[in-house]
């Protein structure tokens, strides 16, 4: 077994262990159901693509602790998770962050798995490298704002806006989309720095995992 | 070549008396608009970008030229957008029209201007991707619906920082919630909607092409 297979093994055992882990007791059982279908699919598609279509480790490796933190939030339920609400005490914040910070995570951790994804199948090239990422990003926010609201309706529908874990801000999607937005600019401001970094003085370059 | 691959290029470029007529069509709209609109100062908010659009599109005439099809799409898009402009969205009387006609419990006519923009802008979308980035089969289909979405989102969030900074008011006019605490992601969804049907409707019609072999 070659070492890209152990880490692609390891992280997939990492990941099925936290689930495992989150699947026992979780704070609200339906919630904890509706938000895991989607990371199963998700995870199903990529084992299924493995052979065929192999990302980078540096790209698994992000999206491991993008469902990680996502496993943790659905455990929960998002608005109560204690690394939120002790963030939320020690900065003084009016509402547990935590959300808002996986939303940030999803662009950040993402966008370069989606980077290499258009490079390596749609021969995609130049400025649009970066570009197209970002947008992808920014309009899976929105489509994740959207069946949101969907479930929200069906499945609650007296709640309202409370069931999303707005937690009373009517303005939650908009800056949720941002807070993807924002990351996802972060990453690729970050791997333009690298690459151009790597070109002019590949001497003192770090030694990041990440394609030229 | 097949019709699906391809590219719409400078053989579709609008002649001039077509871009011409576009041009005074969409002047005569904006000077009906500019005249005693509903609310001024809201008309020039919506204003700011559809003023920087169509000064995009006259700068980059040259160096990108769109197709006829593109040039036509975009001016009934920016005529839709003027009309909401100078009623202001939630008072356009075809809206309210449709609103007693379908019994429905707000004005619609910025929902159905949110479904224009996907279903309209998303092929002149398109177009940028083949031919800037090259983009065939299924991701010249895929990214023009994305970017859709991602700019409905984009304009959300944008709307949402105006409501917030300039003020709450003129915000929630501007935004046109119509109190709608759903307001947001039925838009966001409206175009994302209208984008997937005009890329099915390309696609059907690529595939149709080329089975029969004509262009």
């Amino acid at each position: 077994m070659s070492r890209n297979h152990r880490v692609s093994l390891a992280l997939l055992v990492w990941y099925v262990a936290v689930s495992v882990w989150t699947a026992r007791q979780p704070a609200d059982p339906q919630f904890w159901l509706l938000a895991s279908i989607l990371p199963a699919v998700f995870v199903v598609v990529l084992i299924a693509t493995y052979r065929r279509f192999p990302l980078s480790q540096t790209s698994y490796a992000l999206i491991t602790v993008f469902l990680t933190l996502h496993t943790v939030g659905v455990h929960y339920t998002y608005a109560e998770v204690p690394a939120g609400a002790w963030l939320q005490q020690a900065m003084h914040f009016n509402r547990n962050h935590f959300d808002r910070l996986v939303h940030f995570s999803f662009g950040f951790l993402f966008a370069y798995p989606l980077e290499e994804l258009f490079r390596l199948t749609g021969g995609i090239r130049g400025w649009l490298l970066y570009y197209l990422p970002v947008m992808t990003v920014l309009g899976l926010s929105g489509l994740w704002e959207i069946i949101e609201s969907w479930v929200a309706r069906m499945v609650h529908p007296e709640l309202g806006v409370t069931y999303l874990g707005s937690q009373g801000d009517i303005w939650d999607a908009q800056k949720d989309m941002a807070a993807a937005l924002y990351g996802a600019l972060l990453c690729m401001g970050v791997l333009a720095v690298l690459r151009v970094w790597r070109r002019l003085r590949p001497e003192l370059a770090p030694d990041v995992m990440v394609a030229d | 070549m097949a019709a699906g691959a391809r590219k719409p290029g400078d053989q579709d470029a609008p002649p001039r008396r077509l871009a011409l007529g576009l041009a005074l069509w969409y002047a005569a709209v904006w000077v009906w608009g500019a005249i005693d609109p509903n609310d001024r100062q809201d008309w020039l908010l919506e204003n700011l970008l559809a003023i920087a659009a169509v000064a995009g599109l006259w700068l980059t005439r040259r160096r990108f030229a769109f197709s006829s099809a593109s040039y036509v799409l975009i001016t009934a898009f920016l005529t839709l957008h003027a009309i909401g402009a100078h009623y202001t969205y939630a008072e356009v009387p075809f809206g309210f029209w449709l609103k007693d006609w379908l019994g429905l419990s707000r004005n619609p006519f910025d929902r159905l201007v949110h479904f224009g923009f996907g279903a309209l802008l998303v092929y002149p979308l398109r177009e940028i991707h083949v031919r800037l980035a090259g983009v065939q089969g299924f991701w010249s289909y895929y990214f023009p619906a994305s970017s859709i979405l991602a700019l409905s989102g984009l304009f959300e969030i944008i709307e949402a920082i105006v409501a917030i900074l300039v003020s709450p008011e003129l915000g929630t006019l501007y935004l046109g919630t119509q109190g709608d605490e759903w307001d947001a992601q039925k838009d966001m969804a409206a175009a994302f909607t209208g984008a997937v049907l005009t890329m099915a409707w390309v696609r059907l019609r690529a595939a149709a092409g080329r089975s029969t072999g004509s262009p």
